[in-house]
């Protein structure tokens, strides 16, 4: 006992309280660009529990992106923990983390990140094709996401047969399709107009009135006031964390 | 009031609930986009697969041809009569120059004598038969009124050789043992000849001349068709009696043995084999001066032949294979810079890095299958105008083996270009543009 602990310090990390969805503690992305390091990200902590709506806002390369795409499971930090529905996630292996991404998450895009080819149900299906979810229920479940975001009538349609609103709700059906923990947007309506921006942003009201839990990267003002809790992140830091409702 | 994080199985049900079902689902959904790829570059799919359409091909091809000539020769030449080996100067099968300049050089004629011989002291036979060859460009004129052929072949024959072949009187009949002796200007003709001098009328005791000696026809053989596109009908047979006074006294010929059944043949051969030897005072220790052949030693030669014609084809297939396979290697490195966005997506959405390397794996495999059944459809295009000059036979074992060596090349070359999409970073790949 005495010898192992000397060799290998057990770790005892602890897991927060079931009613907390995510705690981030410490979170560093740092990239190495050969002559200089760029702090992403320098040390971001803090919990959100289940049912939030967070805003995340700050100047541009403020590190917003970065701590998405951490949360998102997309990426891996260089130091600190992470825990998600009550697991440490954060040293996973990558087809653990795409598990996790299938299963936990829903990840909206601003640039909605829709397969070109496929209609708009094949890309609903999508992850439930990578759950092993059997045809038949694939179809019914992605066609039930659809509506939910008013498509029905259009989902055999292709990305580039749709408006810019409707590729993103077909985004927002395809994150949602799993019945996932976590909705995640990186800037939602940032290629929208504004008319099409309130559009989905009464759909992400909906879906948090219903009990999801959201969190979204904004520059806009009145699309973070939609939301009961604003983090402020500069230089890679948490500056402001507010309870707005 | 806090859990150890550490404690909670993480993966377990990722791995036991979901492992299988989701192979198989994701493997559908390779196959679907693989063939949705073919579809969408149908140009650049087709000028990718042409090696492996030409591989397949060839492949295919070569087999048919070989496959159809071992029908013809099973058919045709090796099936000299059944149960029948024949004597004859040489050995038929040799393996190797050397031998075949060392039967040159000591192997004697089988005479006359011999075969006097052997028709008295063999034991057993069903019948014995000997018959002596006139080559076909030294052939005699045959003329009826104003026609003439040339180069037909002309064999001297005892009564006895009717029935040993494969040959059968269509119409008339064989010498008798009486013309035999009298060395009777007679003969029996194959039906080319009929065609050429008796189009309209009857051949039987019509008399034609045989560089200009008056021959009375007194048979026409059945029809025996062509073997490799060599008619097997333009011949006249006639007493070698007549034959002998007339081209040569003292002909090398070939004597047929038949046996009474195929137990019976290695026996008869050996006790041939034993006489021809006391005959010709061959020592123990040396080999044959003389070559005893059958069906089997034909077959045998054949055998040896095609060998070296696979092994050739063998060669040039795998060539064009890895040559295929890596233009296809390079196609899919390609796909893979182009679908890296898609990539980063499918990742994005839980794509683990087995789905996407089954996916690009599966995409050229199926690319490649596609080419296999392309070069199918030519090969048996192909066969088909082979069959019409020479012969061919596509057999169902081609078609399998090039569907699956295609295939299999197509998987193979894939693993490189699919590792290398399956290793892929979900959010640098969804960082490049689409
Ligand atoms: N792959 C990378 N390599 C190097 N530096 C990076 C990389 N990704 C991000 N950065 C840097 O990290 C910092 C934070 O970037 P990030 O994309 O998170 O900003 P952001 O807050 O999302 O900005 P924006 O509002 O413009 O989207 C920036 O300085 C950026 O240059
Ligand atoms: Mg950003």
């Amino acid at each position: 006992m005495g010898v192992q602990t000397l060799t290998s310090p057990v770790q005892e990390y602890y897991a927060p309280p079931d009613s907390m969805l995510i705690r981030v503690e410490d979170l560093w992305k740092t990239y190495d660009m050969g002559a200089i390091q760029v702090n992403a990200l320098s040390g971001v902590s803090f919990d959100i529990p289940r049912g939030e709506y967070v805003a995340i806002m700050g100047p541009s390369g403020s590190g917003k992106s970065t701590l998405m795409n951490l949360i998102g499971c997309l990426d891996t930090p260089t130091s600190g923990r992470y825990w998600l529905n009550g697991r440490l996630v954060s040293e996973l292996t990558d087809d653990e983390l795409a598990y996790i991404r299938n299963k936990e998450i829903g990840f909206v895009f601003q640039t909605f990140n829709l397969l070109s080819r496929a209609s708009a149900l094949h890309n609903v299906e999508l992850p439930l094709i990578y759950n092993g979810t059997p045809a038949a229920e694939r179809v019914e479940r992605a066609q039930e996401a659809l509506r939910r975001v008013d498509l029905a009538d259009r989902m055999n349609h292709k990305p580039n047969e749709l408006s810019g609103g409707q590729r993103q709700r077909v985004a927002v059906a395809r994150a949602l399709v799993n019945n996932p923990s976590l909705l995640l947007a990186d800037e939602p309506t940032g290629n929208l107009d504004t008319a099409t921006g309130v559009e989905i942003m009464n759909l992400f009201d909906r879906l948090q009135a219903a009990g999801n839990t959201i969190v979204l990267v904004t520059h806009e003002h009145d699309i973070a006031a939609r939301a009961r809790r604003i983090i402020s992140v500069r230089d890679g830091k948490v500056a402001r964390d507010e309870q707005v409702r | 009031m806090s859990a150890i994080a550490n404690a909670q199985p993480l993966l377990s049900r990722s791995k036991s609930r979901d492992g299988h079902a989701s192979f198989t689902v994701s493997a559908r959904e390779a196959f679907w986009i693989a063939l949705e790829a073919l579809r969408v570059h149908k140009l650049r799919s087709f000028l990718t697969l042409l090696g492996v359409v030409i591989a397949t091909t060839t492949l295919i091809v070569v087999m048919s041809v070989i496959n159809g000539m071992n029908l013809y020769i099973a058919d045709h030449i090796a099936n000299l009569g059944a149960n029948v080996f024949i004597l004859d100067q040489f050995n038929w099968a040799n393996t190797s120059d050397e031998e075949w300049i060392k039967e040159q050089r000591r192997n004697k004629l089988i005479r006359m004598e011999d075969y006097e011989f052997l028709k008295d002291n063999l034991q057993g036979y069903k019948a014995i038969g000997a018959e002596a060859w006139r080559g076909r460009n030294s052939a005699p004129v045959i003329r009826y009124r104003d026609h003439a052929l040339y180069e037909v072949q002309i064999t001297g024959e005892t009564p006895s050789m009717m029935g040993i072949g494969q040959q059968q009187v269509g119409s008339g009949r064989y010498f008798t043992e009486s013309e035999y002796e009298h060395s009777a200007l007679v003969c029996f003709i194959g039906n080319d000849l009929v065609n050429e001098f008796f189009p309209n009328s009857d051949p039987l005791d019509k008399v034609i001349s045989i560089g200009g000696q008056p021959f009375r026809i007194i048979g026409v053989a059945q029809t025996l068709g062509k073997t490799l596109g060599q008619s097997q009908d333009d011949f006249v047979q006639i007493p070698l009696t007549i034959f002998q006074k007339l081209y040569a006294s003292r002909p090398g010929i070939d004597v047929n043995v038949q046996a009474n059944n195929s137990d019976q043949m290695l026996e008869l051969e050996d006790e041939t084999r034993a006489l021809m030897r006391a005959r010709h005072h061959i020592p123990y220790k040396d080999t044959d001066d003389f070559g005893i052949n059958a069906s089997a030693t034909i077959m045998g030669l054949w055998q040896q032949l095609t060998g070296s014609i696979f092994a050739i084809t063998i060669a040039v297939v795998a060539v064009f294979m890895v040559v295929g396979g890596i233009v296809i290697m390079n196609i899919m490195l390609a796909s893979v810079t182009e679908r890296t966005h898609e990539i980063g997506i499918r990742k994005s959405l839980g794509a683990r890095r087995r789905d996407i390397l089954l996916q690009f794996v599966i995409e050229s495999g199926v690319m490649a299958g596609v080419g296999g059944l392309l070069g199918i459809a030519l090969a048996v295009i192909v066969a088909k105008l082979v069959d019409m000059v020479f012969t061919a036979s596509v057999p169902a074992s081609a078609v399998l083996v090039g569907l699956s060596l295609s295939t299999i090349v197509g998987l193979f070359f894939g693993i490189y270009p699919a590792t290398k999409a399956a290793r892929l970073d979900p959010i640098e790949a969804l960082r490049t543009e689409a």
